[in-house]
C-alpha cells in the first residue's frame, strides 16, 4: 500500500496533484522560509494549515496568530532581524493588518517577508469582493500575482528573492480559484529555513516617531519601487510574459489568463492574436508594456474586479503618446463584479474581433427549477441550541423578536440568519457585533440589544469592544457562542487550547478570565443545549441594565464527532409521530426531512444525537438509540 | 497509461456538502497526475459547506492543455451526480451530448423540509435528468456502498461506474489516488466500493451513451 506521500518532504522533480494552497506551503519549503503566521481566512487558510500537518520535523515555526495584525508584526520582527518569514491572510484581514503595513515599507526588512493576500472574486465565501491590488498601490509594497497552482508554488521563491533584494515585504496576491485549484505541480529542491541574523539599532529606520526620518525612508521607499523590474530580471523571474503575435492585444493577469488562453483556443484564434500576461502587479512593470504593447491597434484587457491593469495601460499609453481603443471594465466588455470564466471572456473577445463563438458553445439548456440549498448550521451545532434560547429569551423577558436586534459576528453561527430561525440581524465585520449593538444604544435605542460573538471572533477583535462597552456603560448583552474552535474555516485553533495543531504546548487563555478582567457587570457560563436554562439567564441579563455576558460553551460539534466518534442517534416513531412538523420547524436541521407519509425523519448517519429534534417534539415520538 | 484523453475532459460532480464530492474530485486528480496527465479543478471550500450545494469541476486533458479551473455552462462532457437535487440544479452545465451518472439518493433541502419552498418528487428529479439525456444511468449508490460496509462511501462507488463507462483512468491509478487520500481503513473500504461500482456498471451493461 503506498504511503500518504508527504507533498512538503517529497524530492525535488517530484508531479503531484496540488491545491494551490498546499503549492505555496510547498513554495515556503523551498525558499527557507522559517516563520510562518496569520490568521485563518479561505481562501487562505490551506497554506498554515499543510504546513502543520506535513512540516512537523522541517524546523519551521507554523502557528495561528491571535489575528492577521499581530500575525503581520510577528512575521515582521522576525524578518527585521533576518529571519525569512511568510503571513497569511484572506482580503479583509488585510484591512485588520493595514496599519502595520504601511509602515512596514519604510522600515523594510532584512530577511524576506512575503504576504499571502488572497481576494475572493465571486464572492464565493467573502463580506465583499475587495481588490487588494489597490492596496498594494496605497502600500507601496511589491506584487506579483501566479495564474496557476505551479506559479503558486514558484513565485512564493520569487517573492523571497525580490524582498530580500529590495529589502521589502513582498505580498503575493492570489484569487480563490488559483488558491483552492489542484494542479500538477512539479516540485524544486527543499531550502534550509533562514533564521535570526543579527538586528542593529538604527531609528532613523525604525522609530517612525521622527518626521525627517519618516520623509527620508519615504524617499528610500519609491527609489526602491523603481527597481522592482530591472531587480525581477536579474532574478531571472519571468512573472510577465508575451504570447502569440498581432495588433490585437490581450493584457491580463492571474488566473484570469487561463480564461483567455481557453477562449482564444475555442475562437480559433491562437495566431493573430498577442497575449500580455502581467505578473507583476506593483509597481506596474512599464518595460514590460511599452514593449509588449508596441504595434498595438485594440486592446482587450481581460482582469476579475475592478479595472486597475485597464487604468495602469491607459495611464502608460496617455505617457507614450499612443492613443488606440481600449477595451475592459470602463466600456462595459466586462462586469466589474464576479469572477469570469471562459465564455465570458471569448464572448468579451468575439464582440471586439467580430469573431463569431462557435455554435457548439451556444447551449442554452434550460434548468428545471429546485429549492435552494442554503448552507445551514450542521446536525448538533451548539450555535443552533443558542439562537433558539436567545429567541426564547426575548420572549420570556417580555419582549418581541422584532424589538430586539440580535448583532452577528463572522462565523458560522451567522449562518442562524436563515429560515426558520431568522435569528441575527447584522453581519458585519470581525468583532462588530459588540460595538454595533452599543452604537445603536448610543443612538437612543430604548429597547435591549444583544450582541452574538464567536469564540475566536472575541478573541481577535472583540475584546476592545467589549472594553469600550464596558468603559461607557453602555447596556448589551454579549454572548459569546464558544464552540473552542474556529470552526467555519475548518477547525484552527484558538487561543484557549493548551496544545496547538504541531503539538506546541501553549498556555491557555480563557474567555472568562479576560471577561472578568474587563469588568463586566454579570457573567454566566452555560451549555447552550440546556435551552431552558439559557432562556432564562437570557431573560433576566434582558432586564438587567449593564454590560452582561454569557459564554454559551459546547464543542463544535463536527470537531466532537471526528475525535469521539457519534453515541447516539434520534430516531422518530412513526406510530407516535403526528406529522406536526414542530421538530423540523423548530430546528432546522439538514438531517431531518419528511417522509413520504408526511411525518418527520431522521437521516441516521447525518444526526449526531443532540437531541434538539426532541425538545421540540409535542408527543415525545423522538427517541435516542444508541449506538452499541 | 491514459487511454483515451486526448483533448481536455471536463466532469461536474453535483453533491450536497458532507457527500464526499470533494474527495471525489481531489481522487480523480491525483489518478490522473499519476496517468502522465494534466488537471485542474475548481471548487468551493472553507465555509460551512457541509448540507450546502457543492459543484466541483474537474478537467483533466494532455499536458499543457487544461489552464482554467472551471468550465461553463454547456461544457460538461459527464456530470457525476450523488445526489439528485443537486444534478437537477447543475443542468445547465451538461454539453450537448454529455452523459448523466447520477446516485439515486435524495436530500431534501432544509427550506423544503420548513416549508418555504416545494420539494419535487424523486420521479420528478429522475424525469428531469432523462429529458435532458435518456440514456441517463440511476445508480442505487447508498444500497451498494451500504453492502460494501462503508454507508458513506457513495462517493466511490459512482466513481466505479463513472470510470467503468468513461474508462479515462486505469484502475491501479484510481486505487492508488484512492490509497494515497484516504489512509487506513477508510481508503480500504472505499476502494471495496469502488469495486462495487465497477461491478454494478457490468452487471447492468452500462456502457458510454
Amino acid at each position: 500500500m503506498p504511503e500518504r506521500i508527504n507533498p512538503l518532504k517529497a524530492p525535488a522533480g517530484t508531479k503531484l496533484a496540488l491545491m494551490g494552497n498546499e503549492a505555496i506551503a510547498r513554495g515556503a519549503v523551498e525558499s527557507g522560509i522559517y516563520v510562518v503566521t496569520g490568521y485563518p481566512g479561505t481562501p487562505s487558510s490551506e497554506v498554515i494549515m499543510t504546513l502543520q500537518r506535513f512540516g512537523k520535523d522541517l524546523d519551521i515555526y507554523v502557528e495561528w496568530a491571535v489575528n492577521e495584525k499581530v500575525a503581520f508584526e510577528l512575521a515582521l520582527g522576525a524578518s527585521i532581524g533576518g529571519a525569512r518569514s511568510l503571513v497569511t491572510m484572506k482580503a479583509p484581514g488585510v484591512n485588520i493588518a493595514s496599519d502595520p503595513i504601511l509602515s512596514a515599507a519604510y522600515c523594510g526588512v532584512d530577511g524576506a517577508l512575503v504576504m499571502l493576500v488572497a481576494d475572493d472574486p465571486g464572492p464565493i465565501t467573502t463580506q465583499t469582493e475587495q481588490d487588494d491590488r489597490w492596496f498594494s498601490k496605497l502600500a507601496k509594497l511589491p506584487t506579483i500575482t501566479p495564474s496557476n497552482p505551479q506559479e503558486a508554488k514558484d513565485y512564493v521563491k520569487v517573492a523571497v528573492a525580490l524582498s530580500e533584494k529590495l529589502q521589502l515585504p513582498v505580498i503575493l496576491r492570489t484569487t480563490t480559484r488559483v488558491n483552492h485549484t489542484v494542479g500538477d505541480v512539479v516540485l524544486g529542491a527543499a531550502e534550509l529555513p533562514r533564521k535570526f541574523k543579527g538586528f542593529k539599532r538604527n531609528p532613523p529606520r525604525f522609530v517612525r516617531a521622527g518626521m525627517r526620518w519618516n520623509l527620508e525612508r519615504h524617499k528610500w521607499l519609491n527609489k526602491q519601487l523603481g527597481r522592482v523590474e530591472e531587480v525581477l530580471d536579474e532574478l531571472g523571474a519571468s512573472v510577465n510574459e508575451v504570447h502569440g503575435d498581432g495588433d490585437v492585444c490581450v493584457v491580463t493577469e492571474g488566473v484570469t489568463y487561463n480564461y483567455v488562453a481557453e477562449a482564444l483556443n475555442l475562437l480559433d484564434l491562437r495566431e493573430g492574436m498577442r497575449v500580455l500576461k502581467v505578473g507583476q502587479l506593483y509597481p506596474p512593470p512599464k518595460k514590460f508594456l511599452k514593449r509588449g504593447l508596441r504595434g498595438c491597434r485594440k486592446v482587450v484587457v481581460v482582469e476579475e474586479l475592478d479595472p486597475y491593469l485597464e487604468e495602469m495601460v491607459k495611464a502608460l499609453l496617455y505617457d507614450e503618446g499612443v492613443r488606440v481603443e481600449i477595451h475592459g471594465k470602463h466600456d462595459s466588455l466586462l462586469p466589474m463584479e464576479g469572477e469570469l470564466n471562459v465564455l465570458m471572456v471569448a464572448k468579451a473577445i468575439s464582440r471586439v474581433t467580430g469573431i463569431p463563438l462557435p455554435t457548439s458553445l451556444q447551449v442554452n439548456r434550460e434548468t428545471p427549477a429546485v429549492p435552494p440549498r442554503p448552507p445551514p448550521l450542521c446536525p448538533g451545532c451548539p450555535h443552533r441550541a443558542s439562537y433558539i434560547a436567545i429567541l426564547k429569551g426575548i420572549s420570556k423577558a417580555g419582549f418581541r423578536r422584532d424589538e430586539v436586534p440580535i448583532f452577528g459576528d463572522i462565523g458560522c453561527y451567522a449562518l442562524s440568519v436563515e429560515s426558520p430561525l431568522n435569528a441575527i440581524w447584522t453581519e458585519h465585520s470581525m468583532g462588530a457585533s459588540i460595538s454595533m449593538a452599543a452604537g445603536m444604544k448610543l443612538g437612543g435605542y430604548d429597547k435591549p440589544v444583544i450582541a452574538t460573538i464567536g469564540d475566536s471572533t472575541f478573541f481577535h477583535s472583540g475584546i476592545p469592544a467589549l472594553l469600550e462597552a464596558v468603559h461607557k456603560r453602555i447596556n448589551v448583552l454579549v454572548v459569546i457562542l464558544d464552540n473552542t474552535v474556529v470552526a467555519m474555516t475548518g477547525h484552527q485553533s484558538t487561543p484557549s487550547w493548551s496544545v496547538t495543531e504541531t503539538g506546541r504546548k501553549a498556555k491557555p487563555v480563557l474567555l472568562e478570565d479576560i471577561v472578568k478582567a474587563l469588568g463586566v457587570d454579570n457573567l454566566a457560563v452555560i451549555d447552550p443545549f440546556d435551552i431552558d436554562s439559557m432562556a432564562n439567564v437570557v431573560a433576566q441579563y434582558l432586564r438587567k441594565p449593564g454590560v452582561n455576558v454569557i459564554i454559551a460553551r459546547a464543542p463544535c460539534a463536527l470537531m466532537k464527532v471526528r475525535a469521539e466518534g457519534v453515541k447516539a442517534v434520534c430516531r422518530v416513531d412513526p406510530e407516535a409521530c403526528i406529522g406536526c412538523m414542530a421538530c423540523i420547524r423548530g430546528t432546522g436541521c439538514p438531517a431531518m426531512y419528511v417522509d413520504e407519509s408526511g411525518k418527520a425523519a431522521i437521516i441516521e448517519e447525518d444526526c449526531t444525537g443532540c437531541g434538539l429534534c426532541a425538545y421540540f417534539c409535542p408527543r415525545n415520538a423522538i427517541k435516542e438509540v444508541r449506538h452499541e | 497509461m491514459s487511454r483515451r484523453v486526448r483533448e481536455v475532459f471536463n466532469i461536474l460532480i453535483a453533491s450536497v456538502g458532507g457527500q464526499g464530492g470533494l474527495t471525489l474530485s481531489r481522487v480523480i486528480a491525483i489518478a490522473a497526475v499519476d496517468e502522465g496527465l494534466s488537471v485542474r479543478t475548481g471548487e468551493t471550500l472553507g465555509m460551512s459547506q457541509r448540507f450546502g450545494s457543492v459543484t466541483s469541476f474537474v478537467r483533466i486533458g494532455p499536458q499543457n492543455a487544461v489552464m482554467s479551473p472551471t468550465f461553463s455552462e454547456g461544457m460538461a462532457h459527464v456530470m457525476v451526480g450523488l445526489e439528485l437535487t443537486e444534478s437537477v440544479r447543475n443542468l445547465r452545465y451538461l454539453g450537448e451530448d454529455g452523459k448523466i451518472l447520477v446516485a439515486d439518493t435524495v436530500k431534501p433541502p432544509i427550506t423544503a423540509s420548513i416549508g418555504t419552498t416545494r420539494m419535487p418528487s424523486k420521479d420528478w428529479l429522475v424525469g428531469a435528468l432523462i429529458s435532458v439525456d435518456p440514456e441517463a444511468v440511476i445508480v442505487p449508490a447508498k444500497k451498494i456502498a451500504y453492502s460494501t460496509g462503508n454507508p458513506r462511501a457513495a462517493n466511490m462507488v459512482m466513481l466505479g461506474v463513472f470510470n467503468k463507462v468513461f474508462g479515462i483512468l486505469s484502475d491501479d491509478a484510481v486505487i492508488n489516488a484512492i490509497l494515497t487520500l484516504l489512509p487506513g481503513r477508510r481508503g480500504e473500504t472505499s476502494v471495496a466500493a469502488y469495486k462495487a461500482g465497477i461491478k454494478w456498471a457490468e452487471e447492468n451493461k452500462v456502457v458510454q451513451g
